[in-house]
């Protein structure tokens, strides 16, 4: 007989919210290690929602799978015929460079990319509770499938842009060989973030309703519609802002044609390593929890 | 707070199993010291306001008003070869210990380890996507249960070939009736070869022809698996499938025997209420902590 009849077992007090405590690095590594062996395990799993959702989304129309190219083609059209012809803005002052179209499209397709794997990953493990509860799948998949989609997405989007760049008036350069690193920054950063939303929103759920808001402010507070030129003697204020360095080395690459400062890759480079840990160790640390929060 | 969850099932090619003569080494399945506390929040919100506050003040917080603990100590151990029947009221803690096996939820106090791969026969059709078709989801499916979509091709036929459902292959799971859509996630679910097997009760599905299917279907499936947990409250079924039971009340294990000795102390307590005839006195009702 197995059984033990101790009702004074461990009384363990759940600690929350559990601050991302910094525990021995020891588990730490065994949690990294873990991950990988699982990711690797269940990396079909992300794969085909990837892939699902995509095709989903654009199942029974007649293009196809031709409008995750088609769609920011015509998105980025009417973005430039609105802020090239209505509101008379063609020059950006400063840095030389293209139109202001393409000064805004550059700024456009990072920021895209962030605030969709933002909004869409604070709801991901709610979304999914029904799975969650149902069967074991890591959850750190569900954030990781809504960053993917959107970075797919967005990828298609700078196709787009490429395809665009002869008609509003830019040359390719060689500098467009450093977007791989921008992108690989800006994915690191935003997976960093989308992981701490998703920990936040399952546990709070006010955050959801905060994060809309938030990103529609920080989008105004970035320079995507607006050159940082207009600000002269107050446009340090832009260092402030995490997500400047990241669209300011796309704008370097596609609208200036130069390749960005060094200080704004290596500030960029830190900041998404320090999101990417953030983040990760807020999840890690409650993700255990999650399935009795939903 | 020591909460473990052990598992070396990656390491096994991924769902495939290794040789069966292969020599076990240790217990397929050990829960030591395992509780698992349930606290429900709907009713009083832990909202950010309250949490920030906590924090900052450095507040106890207040003591969660309703928590209950779904499983409480339990420990056993499963051995290559066992089949395990787990009889007990309703809300004795069966489901939960099984979606405990399958790492639904993590134990808040003790080691839950599992070796080998799992096969949870619990929810059927988790992870379907309404959108796709009856093949896409047999691959989605697979993938989540820990197969390559190479190795789950394989096994589409075969699936197809169970369910008779091969000419709905390319509709979406939306317009299949909840029979087709039944009959699909169980033959997907009864398609992995898996070294434990977990079934929940709810094995009736469909019409009565694939009732029998499935239940020979299910008989196949424990004799290829190396470790069985079955919960059910068909005794017959269990005393025919199982030889060792497990007798769960309000979150502990009461009685863990040779299955004919279990259910006979069982059947006995439900006819006779007194608190009577279990093998073990049974541990005073879980008191609400705090």
């Amino acid at each position: 007989m197995d059984v033990r009849n101790d009702p004074t077992a461990a009384e363990a007090v759940e600690t929350f919210p559990a601050p991302p405590r910094v525990r021995p690095s020891r588990v730490w590594g065994r949690r990294l290690a873990e991950d990988r062996a699982e990711l690797a395990r269940f990396w079909p799993v992300v794969q085909n929602m990837v892939v699902q959702e995509l095709r989903v989304r654009y199942q029974r129309s007649f293009m196809g799978f031709l409008w995750t190219l088609v769609n920011p083609l015509l998105m980025m059209f009417t973005l430039s015929v609105v802020f090239s012809t209505l509101m008379k803005m063609d020059k950006v002052g400063g840095d030389g460079g293209g139109s202001y179209t393409l000064y805004i499209l550059a700024g456009m397709v990072p920021w895209t990319f962030l605030a969709g794997s933002i909004g869409e990953a604070s709801t991901c493990i709610i979304q999914n509770e029904a799975l969650i509860r149902k069967i074991y799948v890591p959850k750190l998949v569900f954030p990781l499938v809504r960053v993917l989609i959107n970075l797919v997405t967005g990828l298609l989007s700078l196709a787009a842009l490429f395809l665009l760049l002869l008609p509003i008036g830019a040359r390719p350069s060689p500098a467009m060989l450093f977007l791989p690193v921008a992108v690989v920054l800006l994915f690191a950063f935003t997976l960093g973030l989308s992981l701490l939303v998703a920990t936040a929103n399952t546990f709070f759920r006010d955050c959801g309703h905060l994060v809309g808001i938030f990103i529609q402010a920080w989008y105004f507070a970035t320079p995507i519609i607006y050159p940082t030129s207009q600000f002269e003697e107050r446009a340090w204020l832009f260092w402030l802002n995490p997500a400047f360095y990241f669209v300011e080395m796309f704008h370097a690459v596609l609208y200036a044609g130069a390749l960005p400062q060094l200080s704004i890759v290596a500030i960029a480079a830190a900041l998404a390593a320090v999101s990417l840990g953030i983040g990760y160790a807020a999840f890690k640390a409650n993700e255990d929890k999650m399935v009795f929060r939903l | 707070m020591k909460t473990r969850w052990f598992s070396d099932s990656e390491g096994r090619g991924r769902g495939l199993r290794r040789d069966r003569a292969e020599a076990p080494s240790g217990p397929l399945v050990e829960l030591r010291d395992v509780s698992l506390r349930f606290v429900n929040y709907s009713d009083k919100m832990f909202t950010l306001k309250r949490a920030v506050l906590e924090l900052l003040l450095r507040r106890d917080r207040p003591v969660p008003n309703s928590e209950f603990w779904a499983l409480r100590d339990v420990n056993f151990r499963i051995e290559h070869g066992e089949r395990i029947g787990i009889v007990g009221s309703n809300g004795a803690g069966k489901s939960t210990l099984l979606r405990m096996l399958a790492r639904i939820y993590p134990p808040t106090t003790g080691t839950v380890t599992v070796r080998g791969t799992v096969a949870p026969l619990i929810e059927m059709g988790a992870g379907f996507n309404p959108e796709l078709s009856g093949f896409d989801n047999i691959l989605l499916n697979g993938a989540m249960l820990g197969f390559t979509r190479k190795q789950m091709l394989a096994k589409v036929d075969a699936i197809h070939e169970f369910t008779g459902l091969r000419e709905f292959a390319d509709l979406p799971l939306k317009y299949y009736s909840s029979g087709m859509y039944a009959r699909l996630a169980f033959g997907v679910a009864t398609s992995i070869d898996p070294e434990i097997l977990l079934v929940d009760e709810s094995l009736g599905v469909g019409d009565a022809t694939f009732r029998a299917k499935a239940t020979e279907r299910i008989r196949g499936l424990m004799d290829r698996s190396h470790a069985v947990i079955l919960v059910s409250h068909e005794l017959s079924s269990l005393r025919d499938l199982c030889d060792r039971g497990l007798w769960m009340h309000k979150g502990r294990v009461v009685a863990d025997g040779p299955i004919d000795e279990i259910l006979d102390a069982y059947v006995e307590s439900i006819t006779n209420p007194a608190p009577v005839a279990s093998p073990e006195p049974e541990p005073a009702p879980a008191e609400v902590i705090g």
